[in-house]
């Protein structure tokens, strides 16, 4: 599937259709990404709102060759979940934040602690990698090489799925 | 070339926490070398899969919503900043939900004013005037203090060819 093949032409049409169809095509997947963070649906569907009222900025870089749509709406909800987490008041609530311990996620459950506390850091928490590598005392280069771990277990995990 | 896919930079490039620099460099590679298109494309692919894994579909009428909310920011043709939405935490928060912001907060903690850029003549106008005036006023200080020096010696000669 090629998110952009799906989203150029309505995005030459109109902004109004651009984003109806984003809104089709994209609302589940970020809504479930959302929710995955904030653990509260009318929170979720508020940074939604949020996103989708964003996407009228940026809709020319959207729509624009090779740009991956889906990952240009998460990096935006990311930009949106950072606030989410400075809203965290207690250390309790912080360390739940850190951790994440309600994620669900199947591919995520196959990695080992270190790989979800990068996968986790990166993917929902929008930090940066040299940020990660200080929080968890190590190299910018050992924090991406474990990313790349990450993805491929989510690439085998995917693969398995396949050949079952 | 594998070295460089290897890195990880391809999966912090899609987690949008890549440098600017980075991102330059991913750009001229991918557009150079095949495999590297091909491995980004993949982890894109990756990101779906997880989305995909995750996707909620959003109520009905949350569209409306977003396009009302989107229609009112075209309106008012500025974009706000993104509210921090957050949960109440300690459940699921199926139940408990935050209410949503009610209120604008209209008195501004900056220090700083706006204003609109036509002021820049008024103020640029009233600079000229200022130093015109200052001109003036040194220019009839001077003539004022030139004639009161002839009047002084006009009173002394006056005063010496009546002693005559």
């Amino acid at each position: 599937m090629n998110p952009q093949l799906q989203t150029s032409a309505p995005l030459a049409r109109s902004n109004s259709e651009a984003l109806r169809s984003l809104y089709n095509s994209y609302a589940a997947k970020l809504l479930g990404y959302i929710f995955e963070v904030v653990q509260n649906k009318t929170v979720a569907e508020q940074y939604l709102a949020a996103v989708f009222n964003e996407v009228p900025n940026e809709i020319e870089e959207l729509s624009k060759a090779g740009v991956n749509v889906l990952c240009r709406l998460q990096i935006i909800a990311r930009r949106k979940l950072a606030n989410f987490f400075e809203t965290l008041d207690t250390e309790t609530e912080r360390k739940a934040g850190q951790n994440m311990p309600w994620v669900n996620n199947r591919y995520i459950a196959q990695m080992t602690p270190l790989q979800q506390q990068v996968f986790l850091g990166a993917y929902y928490q929008c930090k940066t990698t040299s940020h990660i590598a200080k929080e968890l005392n190590k190299t910018e280069e050992e924090v991406r090489k474990t990313l790349k771990e990450c993805f491929t277990i989510i690439r085998n995990g995917r693969n398995d799925e396949r050949v079952h | 070339m594998k070295e460089y896919i290897d890195s990880g930079i391809l999966e912090v490039f899609v987690m949008g926490v890549a440098t600017d620099e980075e991102v330059k460099e991913l750009m001229y590679m991918k557009a150079k070398y095949p495999e590297v298109n091909e491995a980004l494309k993949q982890l894109e692919i990756d990101m779906e899969k997880i989305a995909a894994d995750m996707a909620l579909a959003p109520p009905p009428g949350t569209w409306d919503k977003i396009e009302d909310e989107i229609d009112g920011l075209i309106r008012r043709e500025t974009y706000t900043q993104p509210v921090k939405f957050r949960t109440d935490h300690g459940h699921n928060g199926y139940e408990k939900t935050a209410p949503p912001e009610q209120f604008i907060s209209i008195e501004s903690e900056s220090n700083h004013m706006r204003l609109h850029k036509s002021w820049r003549w008024v103020f640029a106008g009233v600079f000229v005037l200022g130093k015109i005036f200052l001109g003036f006023a040194i220019y009839f200080y001077l003539e004022n203090r030139q004639t009161q020096q002839q009047l002084q010696e006009l009173k002394t000669e006056i005063r010496e060819l009546k002693k005559k």
